[in-house]
């Protein structure tokens, strides 16, 4: 949970035993699952049935989940976090089908128009002073309308017909169908480099850069922050825009997994956005963020959804069965946070 | 006047200063907006809108969404957030159908089950927000994914009809060309008003959520306002579920899917703050008469359902930043 804490708690992070980490608890978890799941269907290690959209689907949803975390960090929600991936597919669909853009171009374009959208709800946010939940919620419902009556618009139907050239490989093929001489890479789909790469930026963002740092601070006290000279307007509108690009990519991805720039993309991403920051540690006041934590959350939901799909649960059972592991994952690390209070251990 | 009278600082109005305060506030907006969206509708509409059967259509669809957007207000009061009330009506009307259908129980037993369950889930929320002391939206957010599978695991995909013709043909009734239901939500929406405004449970209720150290000191207990305002928003979503089984003639697991987002339009724009201590009744009533207008529009001038999503969206941020003008001005002019 003191991944990325603000400096202040300066206690020595030696007097933190083993099982007062939430991460390791994670990992623990994960394997077990995924030990459980290959001894009751061994098909779960099939290799391209099953961990091969394992993988995509995971790049996906860590992307979702980082969305969500940057205004995390700030103590801020982001309600359309779904509806910002929505808006990115379109604005890439788009260039695409009037200008035919390359795959970079369109992937750009979609980012950059998605932290437009995050950096106006940051922008009205400062400027009002209302809740980030109220803005990105009435953010949410416009643009619920505004990407179905664009696409009405812009599109013979609800999807783009073409995509860029590059769209079907990041689909369908794997490194091991790139090889260079008699070597070829490892099954891992061409998405896992993107959500590593955002991973990887996100996480030295907020461990290393001024701006992440200060981001975390006004999450921390916003007063405090701003009585220390942080631009504390700016940092939340960065932390918003930084929210948009990521659901911008986390939408780009889905629809390269989809095969189409379509209206419905994004349409569940709300709630895996909170369950991976939520399950990793990361809290709802602000001020503290786990990527890693994130990333191993959005990990167990996923390896949880192919489970269970693979043991051939209803989609009725499989959300029972989340909400019960997110609500006793949550008691559990509340526990855990008791005990070590009681040893007079920082959890 | 009791302690936690004096801490929610609720405008105890001067009577001598009522009528202006009444001009000024934010009820008095909305409720000028709401007649003149109505007289301008009716005018645009060629007076289609005050025919009996369109006037009608109007309030009893108006039924769920106000009760559901009171259900989301009585926990605004202690500044949570109850994320399962959308999904926990469908799972109450799918359990309510199903005691009917399967069970054979008869509606006047069926009725109060559903009130029942959906009272109990909320006080299952309150309790797993007590105990585990996690943020109230995380725990709403386990309960509804939770909820939403029951409800689909009550009959799978499948539509229930034809459970009661009595319920049913309450739903269609009218009294004076007033729909039933929707009389039930107005004496539903003054019982919310009583409790908060008369009862100490409901004074309780806001004292905690204006400052819960001050209600701490003053003797309310915290644990128990918040247990009250998830069981009772529950209850909510219990009467809006018995409302969906009256006017609609089938019930499937969807119901539900459409409501959460409309349950924090209402008190939003009904100027509910979200930090708890202030409630509405009759402002998310009336903003919740402003979205049916909105929808009545898109129906009556055949427009893509989608503009509906877009406008209220703009309404909601249009309240915001209204009610941020507004409190910036009164603070200069005070």
């Amino acid at each position: 949970m003191t991944d990325a804490a603000p400096p202040a708690t300066s206690a020595p992070p030696r007097s933190l035993p083993l099982w007062a980490n939430p991460r390791i608890g994670l990992v623990v978890l994960l394997t077990a699952l995924v030990a459980l799941f290959a001894t009751l269907r061994p098909g779960f290690l099939n290799t391209y049935l099953t961990l091969v959209p394992l993988q995509a689907d995971i790049s996906v949803y860590v992307v979702v989940g980082l969305a969500q975390l940057a205004v995390l960090s700030l103590g801020h929600m982001n309600m359309a976090v779904g509806r910002m991936a929505a808006f990115s597919a379109f604005a890439a669909g788009l260039v695409h089908d009037r200008f035919d853009v390359s795959l970079p171009v369109a992937l750009l374009a979609g980012m950059a128009a998605a932290g437009l959208l995050g950096a106006l709800a940051g922008l009205i946010i400062t400027a009002t002073g209302v809740n980030s939940f109220v803005v990105t919620l009435a953010l949410d419902f416009a643009l619920i309308g505004l990407v179905s009556l664009l696409y009405a618009e812009f599109t013979p139907g609800v999807a783009f017909a073409g995509q860029p050239d590059g769209m079907a490989q990041m689909r369908a093929d794997t490194f091991a169908d790139y090889c260079v001489g008699d070597v070829c890479g490892p099954p891992i789909p061409l998405q896992v480099p993107f959500a590593l790469v955002a991973v990887l930026l996100v996480g030295l963002v907020f461990r290393w850069s001024r701006v992440g740092r200060e981001v975390l601070m006004v999450g921390a006290n916003e007063k405090a922050a701003k009585l220390s000279g942080i631009p504390v307007r700016a940092r939340i509108i960065q932390a918003h825009a930084l929210s948009g690009v990521l659901a911008g990519l986390a939408g780009f991805l889905l629809a390269a997994s989809n095969g189409a720039f379509s209206a419905s993309i994004g349409d569940g991403f709300l709630l895996p956005s909170f369950l991976a920051p939520v399950l990793g540690g990361t809290l709802l006041v602000g001020g503290a963020v786990s990527v890693l934590g994130t990333v191993l959350g959005t990990a167990i939901v996923q390896v949880i959804y192919k489970g269970l799909n693979l043991l051939q649960f209803q989609v009725d059972e499989l959300k029972l069965y989340i909400g019960l592991i997110l609500l006793l994952a949550l008691s559990l690390d509340r526990v855990r946070h008791v005990v070590a209070e009681k040893r007079g251990v920082p959890a | 006047m009791t302690a936690a009278e004096t801490l929610t600082a609720q405008p105890v109005a001067a009577p001598r200063r009522g009528w202006r305060r009444t001009v000024r506030g934010s009820e008095f907006t909305l409720v000028t907006i709401a007649l003149i969206g109505f007289v301008a509708l009716t005018v645009a509409t060629d007076g289609n809108m005050l025919t009996a059967g369109t006037l009608a259509a109007f309030f009893r669809f108006l039924a769920v969404p106000m009760v559901i957007g009171l259900a989301q207000m009585t926990v605004l009061a202690i500044g949570q957030m109850n994320l399962s009330v959308g999904v926990l009506t469908g799972f109450c009307a799918m359990v309510s159908a199903w005691l009917m259908l399967a069970a054979g129980w008869p509606a006047v037993l069926a009725v109060p089950g559903a009130l029942l369950l959906g009272a109990l889930v909320g006080l299952v929320n309150g309790i797993l927000v007590v105990r585990t002391r996690i943020n109230a939206f995380i725990v709403t957010l386990a309960t509804m994914t939770i909820v939403d599978g029951l409800r689909y695991g009550v009959n799978g995909p499948r539509t229930y009809q034809d459970y009661s013709p009595g319920l049913q043909r309450l739903g269609q009734a009218s009294v004076l060309g007033i729909p039933v239901v929707f009389i039930v939500a107005v004496l539903v929406a003054v019982a919310v008003w009583l409790f908060f405004a008369r009862t100490v449970a409901g004074r309780h209720l806001l004292a905690s959520g204006g400052s819960p150290f001050a209600a701490r000191l003053s003797g309310v207990s915290n644990d128990r306002s918040i247990l009250v305002a998830h069981t009772v928003s529950g209850l909510l979503a219990g009467v809006a579920a018995v409302l969906t089984l009256a006017q609609s003639g089938s019930v499937n697991a969807t119901i539900g899917d459409d409501l959460l987002l409309p349950s924090f339009a209402a008190p939003i724009i009904g100027g509910v703050a979200l930090a708890g201590g202030v409630v509405s009744v009759l402002g998310t009533s009336v903003a919740a008469f402003i979205v049916r207008l909105v929808d009545v529009t898109q129906a009556q001038f055949g427009i893509n359902r989608r503009w509906v999503d877009l406008i209220v969206g703009a309404v909601v941020l249009g309240a915001v930043l209204v009610g941020a003008v507004r409190q910036r001005l009164s603070r200069r002019s005070s």
